[in-house]
């Protein structure tokens, strides 16, 4: 049986010139936020501990906790709404289909009978308002023309309920039943969040004008403004009240969160500003916030949480990273404590420290996307999308200057021999390219389209699987650099998808596209284990368990299966549904524990008992 | 007894050890073949009632139809013994397509011949023959 160990969440997703909204529970120190298709929750005061909520059919916007803790609305881009338990296993209250468009805000109202969301309409209501269990509407609520960013409800009565959007226009409603009152057009760009003060009596919005404007709870006059001196040079895409509504945080595109003190006049002054303390690119305009209790929390652009204190605003912040898209390879580095390395789509390298989480990302100078990953000792080899293969020395965490070695074809697979790692077998289209260092040996043109290639530890011997399914075993002789077939393998009816060597080189492990995987006595070239066809979708990845016994198969069908080698493939363990969207790398830390990733951008590690 | 689709007969053997295995379970499974020169159904093969599921599995050919009768053993969640007799349609991936086509169209008449089968199940890989695929259709 297989039990879940560890899990290294994914970031939000973020979107250029949007903010994000985050969300929390001030009871149990909760946060939420979305990615994909899932809803993450975390902990404040645990950032190890991570609940996925994956029940949407479409990309998730926001997700807000109720105000008695115990029920979580998240809403999706087609427009519906889950209402779902927090406890016992997330069990679906009820669900709606609020809004025509994707839906950009929601909230609660203080009583938690009540629910208000806004998004895009595509031309009808862009705004609506609900009885959470119902689903009958509290209201009418016209006044906008374009896409409503944000929406607030009043936490204390009389209840009142605030809009904005792309239309310039902040909206005010009055109700039960809810009608329109006013409108406000004082910010000259999109006004991209408003909130309520906890004890009701002020809101605030703020704009991509680099505005923000105070009003009155009750009445929604104009009273009052965030200074303009020491204010944000960009646009301000979040805000957030304290716990004791005196002061705001505000988040903005010039990389710095600020902290207002608001006074009873309606004005705010500026208190701190935090900068983000990143590499100061793009990726570190900051672009949701959220103040529960003492912690603050910022999110970046390049999807990094930063973690501060309300009590000691000069401490450094807790740093929480993660993928925010679909990882695509991942490699174990045999140090103590065990060393994941995982990249993604994107081109982020990040390591990861067993039992520690995230720690640290690896700085390179190009970011160019990455497709395959291989790791020895002090070296990583990876491939992209162009014709090129980079060689970079790993010096504790630093990178060192990539030797990038032209090709010239698209790579399709990597494989270096681990025992002779200059020696690395790259293969492309119709061949395979050797490169020595950073010297290619030779190209040769093997008439076969190659889907996958693997190289010997010792680098004597290569296998090339083809997109027919066939096996071709070479022989590389590296003197005359030449490669001899030796013999051609036939048993699987779907393209070679990936091929490895076992740890002591006696056997071999391959997968294709039609779901099965094989596994071969290397000198005899005999199959030692057949019927590994559990699979329902393409394998994509598979690894040897550092003791020789067992074999994973990670698949597109979002399941891991572990085969022993001395038992027969019917006693096997599945992990179901260990990565939402698919299963992409696979690999084992040790000989009872698998890491798996895919396109959730999560990592999970899970303990496996042999049985 | 021609059968009106593919025109193969069913050999009186056949009928004969599905009722020994029916009422005196004497046996724990057959395998049928379609011997095309004589075109009929045959049993090809028996197995003792101390023999399992996983002898039933050795003895089908990986890349041949076959028909199968299974008789499954197993213990209801209420702690009763209770069995099922499986009827299996074993149509390999890796078969030449001649032969599913011919196993394909004679296996209803077939079926009709064996009186008291209680589970249908068609198998085209090892995994589909699997003991947790027994024991989730015997419910």
């Amino acid at each position: 049986m297989a039990n879940l160990v560890e899990s290294y969440a994914c970031t939000p997703s973020t979107e250029r010139g949007r903010g994000i909204l985050i969300s929390g529970d001030p009871k149990t120190n909760a946060f939420l936020y979305c990615n994909g298709r899932s809803v993450i929750i975390r902990y404040l005061d645990r950032p190890l501990e991570v609940q996925v909520y994956a029940e949407h059919a479409y990309q998730t916007t926001v997700a807000r906790f109720s105000p008695n803790g115990e029920w979580i609305a998240s809403a999706d881009v087609s427009g519906m709404m889950r209402i779902w338990g927090t406890h016992n296993g997330f069990v679906l209250k009820n669900e709606f289909r609020v809004l025509s468009g994707r839906i950009d805000d929601l909230q609660w109202s203080a009583d938690g009978m009540r629910i208000v969301a806004s998004g895009d309409g595509k031309g009808k209501s862009f705004v609506r308002a609900f009885m959470w269990d119902s689903g009958s509407n509290v209201g009418e609520f016209d006044g906008h023309s374009r896409r409503v960013l944000s929406c607030a409800f009043k936490p204390t009565r009389p209840f009142r309920i605030v809009s904005c959007g792309e239309d310039f226009l902040v909206n005010f409603y009055e109700g039960p039943p809810f009608k329109f009152k006013q409108s406000h057009r004082d910010h000259t760009n999109f006004v991209n969040c408003v909130r309520f003060s906890p004890d009701g009596n002020k809101f605030i919005t703020v704009s991509s004008d680099k505005q923000g404007l105070l009003y009155d709870g009750k009445t929604a006059e104009k009273k009052g403004e965030l200074s303009s001196e020491d204010g944000h040079k960009g646009s301000i895409y979040a805000v957030s009240w304290s716990p004791d509504s005196k002061q705001v945080l505000t988040v903005s595109a010039d990389k710095t969160a600020k902290i207002w003190n608001i006074s009873e006049d309606y004005n705010g002054t500026i208190a701190k500003t935090l900068t983000c303390p990143g590499s100061g690119g793009v990726e570190d305009m900051l672009v949701g916030c959220l103040w529960q209790n003492e912690y603050i929390v910022t999110v970046s652009l390049g999807g990094t949480i930063y973690l501060y204190s309300a009590n000691d605003l000069d401490k450094e912040p807790l740093i929480l990273c993660g993928h925010m898209k679909n990882i695509t390879s991942l490699v174990v580095l045999k140090t103590s404590p065990e060393t994941i390395l995982s990249s993604s789509y994107d081109g982020l390298i990040f390591k990861w420290l067993r039992g520690v989480g995230y720690s640290g990302k690896l700085e390179r100078k190009d970011k160019n996307q990455i497709k395959c990953l291989v790791a020895v000792d002090q070296e990583i080899i990876s491939s992209g999308f162009d014709n090129k293969i980079w060689r970079i020395p790993l010096t504790g965490d630093e990178c060192g200057e990539a030797n990038i070695i032209d090709i010239g074809s698209q790579p399709k697979d990597l494989s270096v021999a681990i025992r002779k790692h200059e020696l690395a077998l790259i293969s492309i289209e119709t061949g395979v390219v050797l490169l020595n260092g950073t010297q290619v040996l030779s190209t040769v043109d093997l008439g076969f389209t190659v889907s996958a290639c693997s190289l010997a530890p010792d680098g004597s011997e290569a296998i090339v699987g083809g997109q027919d399914g066939k096996l071709h075993i070479y022989s590389v002789n590296s003197e005359s650099l030449t490669l001899k077939e030796e013999a051609v393998l036939e048993k699987h009816r779907g393209a070679i998808t990936v091929i490895h060597y076992s740890p002591d080189v006696s056997m071999f492990a391959s997968a294709d596209a039609n779901r099965e995987a094989v596994v071969w006595d290397r000198v005899t070239r005999e199959i030692k284990l057949k019927n590994m066809l559990y699979h329902t979708a393409r394998i994509n990845s598979l690894a040897w368990s550092p003791d020789n016994t067992m074999v994973a198969t990670g698949s597109l069908d979002t399941c891991v299966i572990i085969y022993e080698i001395s038992k027969p493939a019917a006693s096997r363990i599945t992990i179901k549904g260990a990565n939402l969207g698919g299963v992409y790398a696979v690999s084992f830390v040790d000989n009872n524990t698998v890491v798996s990733s895919g396109e959730d951008a999560c990592i999970r590690l899970w303990h496996v008992a042999p049985q | 007894m021609a059968n009106a689709a593919s025109g193969m007969a069913v050999h009186d053997e056949c009928k004969l050890k599905f009722l020994e295995l029916k009422a005196k379970r004497t046996f724990r499974f057959i395998v049928f073949k379609i011997e095309e020169k004589q075109k009929e159904v045959i049993v090809e093969k028996v197995g003792e009632p101390t023999q399992s599921h996983e002898d039933l599995v050795a003895s089908l050919p990986t890349a041949e139809c076959r028909y199968a009768v299974f008789d499954y053993d197993f213990v209801t969640e209420e702690n009763c013994q209770k069995s099922r007799i499986f009827f299996i349609a074993w149509s390999p991936d890796t078969a030449k397509v001649r032969n599913k086509m011919i196993y394909a169209s004679s296996k209803d008449r077939f079926k009709r011949e064996l009186d008291g089968i209680q589970v249908e199940l068609q198998a085209t890989d090892p995994t589909e023959m699997d003991l947790d695929v027994f024991k989730s259709r015997a419910n």
